[in-house]
C-alpha cells in the first residue's frame, strides 16, 4: 500500500496552493461581505486548466482525475468555501454530467469551453417541491418536432445566476416517474424562455449565486438531450455520487483550516499564567479535531483512488459527504470556542467559516439521504431490500 | 582611555610607508556614496586590519573615481598602509568595464591574498567578475571574519534567510579570496588623525562601458510590496505624537508605514494598514512601534518580527514585553533626536 | 533566438524552525520553492518568448538531487530543460557550476540572452549571473526590475542610488532579475500533469547531461562550508536608559545595524 501522492498530484497541489494564496485568499472576506461571485477567479482558474482538472485533455481538461479534483477542492476549502462551492457546482455536477454521459459532439461543443472556464456550468435539479425527494420534480419537457419545450422552474441552483450552460432535469413522461420518465437536457442560458427570477440572500456561502430559474416555453434542440430520453435520473445520480466525494474534500480543507487557526491562537493567547495550549480542555479539542481531520483525509483520498481506478464507490462517497460535513461543522464550532470573543468579530475569518460550514450538511443530498444511501447499500449486500 | 586622550599621546604624526614588492596583503576596494567614502568602506578597512594583523600582512585600499584625491587621507586614518588611486573622468560614476579594467590590472600585478568589497551594487558586480576572472572564491554579505591560521584562509560568516541563522565558509586554496562586506555589520574603525601616507596613482586606460544608461525610467513604478511581506515597518498608535515625524522616520529607514486600530480610528492610516490579527499579520526584519500600547491582538500579529523597537510613555504598556528594545518616553520627544542620529 | 534561464531551488523558510539556544535548525516541513528571483527571470524569458518568439532553455543554478525544478519550468512554458548530473557535481559551488553551465551552453550551440535571479533567498548570493557573464565574455545588467528585448538589445530598468534608470546592453548579455519584480504566470495545468507523468511531447523536452563529461575534468569547488552560527537568543523587554537624547542614540545604533543604511 503506497499512501503517497503521485508526482503530478504533488506538483498540482503546489500550483493550486500558490494560486489560492495569491488570488483567492485576498478576496475571501470581500466576497462574503459584498455578496459577490468570484467571476475573475473563475476565469483565471479556467485559463490555467483547473476548471477541467478531472476532465480529459482532449476536451480542454487537465486529466488529473478525481484525486486532482479533490486536491483542488481541499485547497480552496481551506481558504474560501464560497469559491469552492462555485467551482464544485461548475465541475462536479454541472460539467460532470456532460463528461459522464455526453456524446463526443456534446463534449466537443460544451465540455471544452467549460474546462477552460470560457463558459460556466450549473446543475438544475431541485425544485420547490423536490429537494431530497428529487423524483417529485414537475418541470415538464414536451417533444415538438426536433425540439423539446420546457416549462417549469428550479430553485436553489448554485451558479444559476451567471451560468452559461445548465444541465436541467425535466419530466418527459409523467406516468413513468423517476424510472423512465425523466430526461436530462443541456440548456444554454441565453436561449429565449430562460430567466433568472431571483437570488437568495443567505446566511453563509454568500460568495455564491443561489438562484431561482424559470423556464417558459424554453425550446431545447433534441441534440441537447443528455444520455437517453427517459434515463436522466441515472445520469444525475452518477454525477451526484462524484460530487459527494469532492464536497467531502472541500470540508476536509475547511476542517484543516479551523484546526490550523486554533493551534495558532492556542500558541499565543495567554490566560491564568500560561498559553491556551497548556490547558487540557483545549488540548482535547485540538486532539479531537486533528484525529477527525486525519480520518477524513484518509477516507476522501482513498475514495478518490477508487474512482480513479474504476472501482465502485457510491457508498463510500456518501460517507465522505456525510462525515466530511459533520467533521467540518464540529471543527469550526470548536475553533470558534477556542477563539472566544475574537471568533465572533467580522474582521477575523472564523465567523465567516462558521456560517459557511452549515450548508454542507444539507446540500448535495442531505446527510439524512446520505445515511439512507449507506444503509441501503449495506443491507443490499446482505440481501435485504430497504423500502424507502 | 578615551579617544581624545589617545590623540594627545599620539600627537606625533605617523607617516606610513609600504613594504616594497612581495604582493599579498589585504585589499579594500573603496565605494563612494554621494561624493564621500561609503561607510561600508571604512567598516571593511576595520575588518581588513583585523585580518591583516593575523596574517602578518599589510592593508591596502584602492579608490577608483574622479576628483577623489581629497578622500585618500581618511583611508590612511582608517588603517590603510597603502593607497592606490585611479582618478579619471571615465571613472566619475560606476560603470563595470572601466572599473574592472583598473582593478583587474592592479590585482594581476599585486596578487592580493584577500580582497574586500562593500556589498553594494558596484562592489557585488566587481567582486564577482574579478573572482571569476582571477579564479578566486567569493563569499558574499559577510558579517564576521576570523582567520584559519593553517591555510591563511578567511573564515567568513554570512546570514541565511535574512539572519535566521548564519553559515561560515572559507576558501582554503584559491587566491585571491574575495569577500563582500555587509554594510553595518562591522564597526567603523577609529580614525587616527595622525596617520597619513602618499597614495600611488594608477594609470587609467580608456575602456568603454558595455551598458549604456539611456535615462531616468520615468514611467516605471516599482511593484508594491504587500505590508505582510515588508522587511521594515514603522507603525504608529494613539500615543505616537507627531505623525509627520513618524512618516519621516519611515522614509529614512525605507520602511512601510502602518499602525494599530487606534491609528486607523485617528485617520492616520487606511484600514488595510492595520497591524493586528484582525488586520494584517506582518513578519518584518525590523518593526518600530511608536505610541502603540500593544494589546494581544496587535502583539500576536508581530510575533515573527526579527527586531521590535517600541516607544511609549507608559512603562507598563504591554508592548514592552514583546519589544527587543523599549524606550519609555514620549515619541514626540525621542523622534527628532532619532531622526538626527540616523542622518 | 535562444534564451537560457538558470534556475535553482530553495528550502521553504516557512517549514524551518531555528532554535538559536540549542544551535539547531529543525526542518519541520521539507518543501522546496523555485528561487523567487529565478522565477522572475523565468517570467521575463517567457514574456520575451511571447512577444518575439524564442527558444527558452532551463538549466540548473546548482547541483540538484532531482529534476523537480526543471519540470516546474517546463510546466510554466520553457521549451527545453537540461538536468545536469555527474560524479563530483554534488559539491559544486558557484565557481564550479559556472564551468558546467558554460560547457552546457556551448553544447546547446550558444545563446543570445542569459537570465537568472539577482539574488538567492537563502544565502543572498548575487555572484552567479556576473560570473557567467565573465565566463561567456558578455555584458551584464544586474538587479533588474523589468526587461524588454528589441533591436538586438536588452533594455532593463534598474535602481541606481535612489533612482530608477533605464539601461541597455547589446545582446548577447546576462541580465539578472530582482525577486518580486514581475507578476508571475501560473503553469498550464495539462502541461504540468504531463511533465510529471512523463507523457506526451513534453516528456521529450527534459534531457539529462553529465556535467563532468561536458567539462572534461572534475568540478571541484573553491569555497567550502565550515559550519553554522546562530544569533544570540532573543532578549525581550530590554529598556534603553538615560535622557531622551541618549535613548535616541541607542535606538539609532540598533536600527542602523539592522536596516544597514
Amino acid at each position: 500500500m503506497d499512501f503517497t501522492f503521485s508526482p503530478e498530484h504533488t506538483a498540482l497541489r503546489r500550483m493550486i496552493r500558490e494560486f489560492v494564496e495569491a488570488e483567492v485568499a485576498p478576496i475571501a472576506a470581500e466576497l462574503d461581505r459584498e455578496h459577490k461571485v468570484p467571476y475573475e477567479v473563475m476565469r483565471k482558474l479556467g485559463e490555467i486548466g483547473l476548471l477541467g482538472v478531472c476532465f480529459p485533455q482532449k476536451y480542454g481538461g487537465m486529466g488529473a482525475g478525481e484525486t486532482g479534483y479533490c486536491i483542488l477542492m481541499e485547497e480552496l476549502g481551506k481558504v474560501c468555501t464560497s469559491t469552492a462551492t462555485n467551482v464544485g457546482a461548475h465541475i462536479g455536477i454541472g460539467a460532470m454530467v456532460i463528461h459522464l454521459d455526453g456524446t463526443p459532439e456534446q463534449k466537443e461543443k460544451y465540455l471544452t469551453p467549460l474546462s477552460r472556464g470560457q463558459k460556466i456550468a450549473a446543475f438544475g435539479l431541485t425544485e420547490s417541491n423536490a429537494g431530497s425527494d428529487a423524483a417529485n420534480i414537475r418541470t415538464r419537457a414536451v417533444r415538438e418536432g426536433d425540439s423539446w419545450i420546457l416549462d417549469g422552474g428550479k430553485v436553489y441552483i448554485t451558479n444559476g445566476g451567471y451560468a452559461d450552460i445548465i444541465t436541467v432535469m425535466a419530466v418527459t413522461d409523467p406516468a413513468l416517474g423517476a424510472r423512465g420518465g425523466v430526461t436530462a437536457f443541456i440548456v444554454e442560458t441565453d436561449w429565449p424562455g430562460f430567466s433568472v427570477a431571483r437570488e437568495e440572500d443567505k446566511m453563509g456561502i454568500r460568495g455564491t449565486s443561489t438562484a431561482e430559474l424559470v423556464f417558459e416555453e424554453l425550446r431545447v434542440p433534441h441534440e441537447n438531450v443528455l444520455g437517453k430520453v427517459g434515463e436522466g435520473f441515472v445520469s444525475f445520480m452518477k454525477s451526484l455520487d462524484m460530487g459527494r466525494l469532492t464536497l467531502g474534500a472541500a470540508c476536509l480543507g475547511g476542517a484543516q483550516a479551523a484546526l490550523d487557526w486554533s493551534v495558532r491562537w492556542a500558541k499565543r493567547r495567554r490566560l491564568f499564567g500560561a498559553e491556551l495550549a497548556h490547558k487540557q480542555s483545549v488540548q482535547w479539542m485540538i486532539a479531537n479535531m486533528a484525529t477527525e481531520v486525519e480520518a477524513l483525509r484518509s477516507l476522501v483520498y482513498r475514495v478518490a483512488w477508487m474512482v480513479d481506478t474504476g472501482q465502485p464507490f457510491t457508498q463510500l462517497a456518501a460517507m465522505c459527504k456525510m462525515y466530511g460535513s459533520e467533521v467540518a461543522s464540529r471543527a469550526i464550532d470548536m475553533a470558534l470556542q477556542i477563539h472566544g470573543g475574537l471568533g465572533l468579530t467580522r474582521d477575523y475569518p472564523i465567523e465567516r467559516a462558521f456560517r459557511d460550514a452549515r450548508i454542507a450538511e444539507i446540500f448535495e443530498g442531505t446527510n439524512e439521504i446520505q445515511r439512507i444511501v449507506i444503509a441501503t447499500n449495506i443491507f443490499r449486500e446482505h440481501g435485504v431490500r430497504i423500502r424507502p | 582611555m578615551d579617544a581624545s586622550y589617545l590623540d594627545l599621546l599620539m600627537a606625533q604624526q605617523e607617516e606610513v610607508s609600504e613594504a616594497e614588492g612581495g604582493g599579498g596583503g589585504v585589499w579594500v576596494v573603496a565605494d563612494l556614496l554621494d561624493g564621500a567614502l561609503a561607510p561600508v568602506t571604512l567598516q571593511a578597512l576595520g575588518a581588513a586590519r583585523t585580518l591583516a594583523d593575523s596574517l602578518g600582512a599589510y592593508v591596502y585600499a584602492v579608490l577608483p573615481g574622479s576628483g577623489v584625491s581629497d578622500l585618500t587621507p581618511i583611508l590612511y586614518q582608517a588603517g590603510a598602509d597603502g593607497v592606490r588611486i585611479a582618478d579619471d573622468p571615465s571613472l566619475a560614476s560606476f560603470a563595470l568595464e572601466p572599473y574592472l579594467a583598473v582593478l583587474s590590472d592592479l590585482f594581476a600585478a599585486e596578487k592580493p591574498e584577500v580582497v574586500l568589497f562593500g556589498a553594494t551594487d558596484a562592489g557585488e558586480q566587481l567582486a564577482a567578475r574579478l573572482a571569476q576572472r582571477m579564479g578566486g572564491g567569493l563569499i558574499e554579505h559577510v558579517t564576521a571574519v576570523s582567520l584559519d591560521e593553517a591555510t591563511r584562509a578567511v573564515q567568513a560568516t554570512f546570514p541565511i534567510y535574512g539572519g535566521a541563522y548564519f553559515e561560515i565558509a572559507a576558501c582554503p586554496q584559491a587566491r585571491p579570496q574575495f569577500l563582500t562586506v555587509e554594510p553595518g555589520a562591522f564597526p567603523t574603525p577609529y580614525l587616527d588623525r595622525y596617520r597619513s601616507g602618499e597614495p600611488k596613482t594608477l594609470a587609467v586606460q580608456p575602456v568603454e562601458a558595455a551598458v549604456r544608461v539611456v535615462g531616468a525610467a520615468e514611467d516605471f513604478v516599482p511593484p508594491a510590496v504587500p505590508l505582510a511581506q515588508a522587511p521594515v515597518i514603522v507603525a504608529v498608535g494613539r500615543q505616537a505624537g507627531d505623525v509627520e515625524l513618524a512618516r519621516q522616520l519611515a522614509t529614512a529607514l525605507g520602511a512601510q508605514f502602518a499602525g494599530d486600530r487606534g491609528a486607523r480610528d485617528a485617520g492616520w492610516i487606511d484600514a488595510s494598514r492595520i497591524v493586528d490579527v484582525r488586520g494584517v499579520t506582518v513578519a518584518p526584519r525590523v518593526y518600530v512601534a511608536l505610541g502603540i500600547r500593544g494589546d494581544t491582538f496587535h502583539n500576536a500579529a508581530i510575533e515573527e518580527a526579527g527586531f521590535v523597537l517600541a516607544v511609549h510613555p507608559d512603562p507598563s504598556a504591554p508592548i514592552f514585553e514583546v519589544a527587543d528594545l523599549g524606550l519609555e518616553a514620549d515619541p514626540a520627544e525621542v523622534l527628532p533626536a532619532l531622526l538626527e542620529a540616523l542622518k | 533566438m535562444r534564451i537560457v534561464v538558470v534556475l535553482g531551488r530553495v528550502l521553504d523558510p516557512a517549514g524551518i524552525v531555528v532554535n538559536a539556544r540549542a544551535g539547531r535548525v529543525f526542518v519541520n516541513r521539507e518543501e522546496y520553492l523555485l528561487q523567487p528571483a529565478d522565477r522572475c527571470a523565468l517570467e521575463a524569458a517567457l514574456r520575451v518568448k511571447d512577444e518575439l518568439g524564442a527558444e527558452v532553455v532551463a538549466l540548473p543554478r546548482s547541483p540538484l538531487p532531482d529534476d523537480d525544478v526543471l519540470r516546474q519550468a517546463l510546466a510554466l512554458g520553457v521549451d527545453r530543460a537540461i538536468y545536469l548530473t555527474g560524479e563530483g557535481l554534488r559539491q559544486a559551488d558557484d565557481a564550479a557550476m559556472v564551468r558546467a553551465l558554460k560547457a552546457a551552453i556551448e553544447r546547446l550551440g550558444g545563446a543570445d540572452l542569459l537570465l537568472t535571479g539577482a539574488t538567492t533567498l537563502d544565502s543572498g548570493q548575487t555572484q552567479l549571473g556576473p560570473r557567467l557573464a565573465e565566463a561567456l565574455g558578455w555584458p551584464q545588467v544586474t538587479a533588474g526590475w523589468s526587461l524588454k528585448v528589441a533591436d538586438g538589445r536588452a533594455q532593463v530598468v534598474r535602481q541606481q542610488g535612489s533612482q530608477y534608470v533605464l539601461v541597455e546592453a547589446m545582446l548577447p548579455a546576462v541580465v539578472t532579475l530582482q525577486p518580486g519584480s514581475l507578476k508571475l504566470r501560473y503553469p498550464d495545468g495539462a502541461r504540468l500533469v504531463n511533465i510529471y507523468k512523463n507523457v506526451g511531447e513534453i516528456a521529450q523536452a527534459l534531457e539529462t547531461w553529465d556535467a563532468v563529461e561536458l567539462v572534461g575534468e572534475p568540478l571541484t569547488p573553491l569555497v567550502e562550508g565550515r559550519g553554522r552560527d546562530f544569533p544570540p537568543p532573543r532578549e525581550r523587554g530590554a529598556r534603553a536608559a538615560g535622557s531622551a537624547a541618549e535613548m535616541a542614540q541607542a535606538a539609532a545604533a540598533a536600527l542602523r545595524q539592522r536596516v544597514g543604511r
